[in-house]
């Protein structure tokens, strides 16, 4: 008899361990809570960092942005959702770097589209590559990753709660992207096959381009010429998250052991910006955008 | 007594492979897409950036707005489709989350 306790014990262990590890591991949250019918094809509506240190990308994000984290574990790789004021805004993925493998972690942009199947497919025939296959996540959405025809990586998500609304981001949320690649020109004519965007031409240095891509009659990124004298870097996407002060928050995050590409600097109408990268080495920007005219830093 | 103990051992085998089985579909993921490829396939990482920066003084990258457009300024084609010449470059959301509107970011009519 006492062994067949000892064996029913053992099955409840078992049962309760599992509803243990299942408590441990929450579904993907939705990008929009209630869900909502708007969408924005050609958006940047959602961002995924890939770092062999998660623990210390929680810590530095937490520490920059105030963002809180939430674990989705799966067999492979650990994930957390980032959330600011409730709403899912990023997501961390744990990933070792192979030894001696001269990579580093970065950031993923995911543009909104209605139809991913289809963007990918258009994205092939105009010389881009599937790096990840469209595919449906649980609670998100359908989604591809792909590599421009510069090689610029960026994703396409198909949002199944709908697009997060066209409001100005808050101090802590994604603000604003640039696609920074040797062809600004060929770059925005392949996302506009993709996203029907209107592109217009922004003044600039000489031999350089800033090009605004907007749709909803709202400019959603910019294609960038690279720095003349840096000829050498590779096409990618930047995004940039909005703070209140860009000197404060970069001094913050270098404290929080993260590094400066570029000091803060005055760019467009007061917007201020910065290029930093966290303490694994993933670049991204900042940017201190007033929200009104009258707050506009003295250029 | 011993097939009593049997059962209890069949029993108890069958608990623990559903409890397993259970695990197995929540804790492997199932399709959440996280699995086998990180989610984000090939091992996503961009190559190694030697350098950065550089960026000079008239180095712009950020949104617009409401600035006057240079399209066509040297008279050359371009690869893109421009926006119509009557369309002014629009700017950034400028409502926020509540509602309100500030002027500065709004995007500008067409």
């Amino acid at each position: 008899m006492h062994s067949q306790r000892r064996s029913l014990l053992f099955a409840l262990l078992c049962v309760a361990g599992t509803a243990l590890v299942d408590a441990s591991a929450s579904p993907l949250p939705p990008l929009v809570n209630p869900a909502s019918q708007e969408h924005h094809v050609g958006k940047v509506i959602f961002t995924e960092l890939v770092t062999p240190d998660l623990a210390g990308a929680r810590k530095f994000y937490g520490g920059l942005f105030g963002w809180t984290f939430s674990d989705v574990q799966s067999k492979n790789a650990a994930y957390a959702v980032a959330s600011l004021n409730g709403q899912p805004i990023a997501g961390l993925i744990h990933k070792e770097f192979a030894t001696g493998e001269r990579r580093q972690p970065a950031w993923l942009s995911f543009i909104a589209v209605r139809d991913v199947d289809a963007t990918s497919t258009l994205a092939v025939q105009h010389g881009a590559k599937v790096l990840f296959a469209a595919h449906n996540v649980p609670g998100r959405g359908r989604q591809a990753v792909l590599a421009d025809p510069q090689g610029a990586v960026f994703a396409v998500l198909a949002s199944s709660s709908g697009d997060p609304p066209d409001v100005l981001a808050e101090p802590g949320e994604w603000i604003w992207s640039s696609l920074i690649t040797g062809d600004p020109d060929a770059g925005a004519a392949f996302y506009q096959t993709l996203f029907d965007y209107e592109v217009f031409d922004l003044p600039a240095d000489e031999g350089a381009q800033h090009l605004l891509l907007a749709t909803d009659n709202y400019a959603r990124a910019s294609a960038n010429s690279w720095p003349a004298n840096k000829p050498n870097i590779h096409p990618h996407w930047l995004n940039y998250v909005r703070v209140e002060d860009a000197d404060k928050t970069t001094a913050k995050a270098v404290a929080l052991g993260g590094r400066i590409l570029v000091e803060p600097r005055l760019d467009r109408h007061g917007g201020k910006v910065a290029v930093i990268t966290d303490p694994a080495g993933a670049a991204f920007g900042l940017l201190e955008w007033p929200d009104t005219e009258s707050k506009e830093v003295a250029q | 007594m011993k097939s009593s103990a049997w059962r209890w051992s069949a029993a108890t085998l069958a608990i623990g492979l559903l409890a397993s089985l259970s695990s197995g579909c929540v804790v492997s993921g199932g399709g959440y897409g996280y699995d086998d490829n990180v989610g984000v396939g090939v091992g996503y990482y961009e190559p190694a950036v030697v350098e950065y920066g550089g960026w000079g003084r008239g180095y712009r990258v950020g949104p617009s707005r409401g600035e006057q457009r240079a399209d066509h300024r040297d008279g050359h084609a371009h690869a893109y489709r421009s926006a119509p010449a009557s369309h002014a470059a629009p700017s950034i959301p400028s409502r926020s989350r509540g509602g309100g509107e500030s002027r500065g970011s709004e995007s500008h009519p067409r």
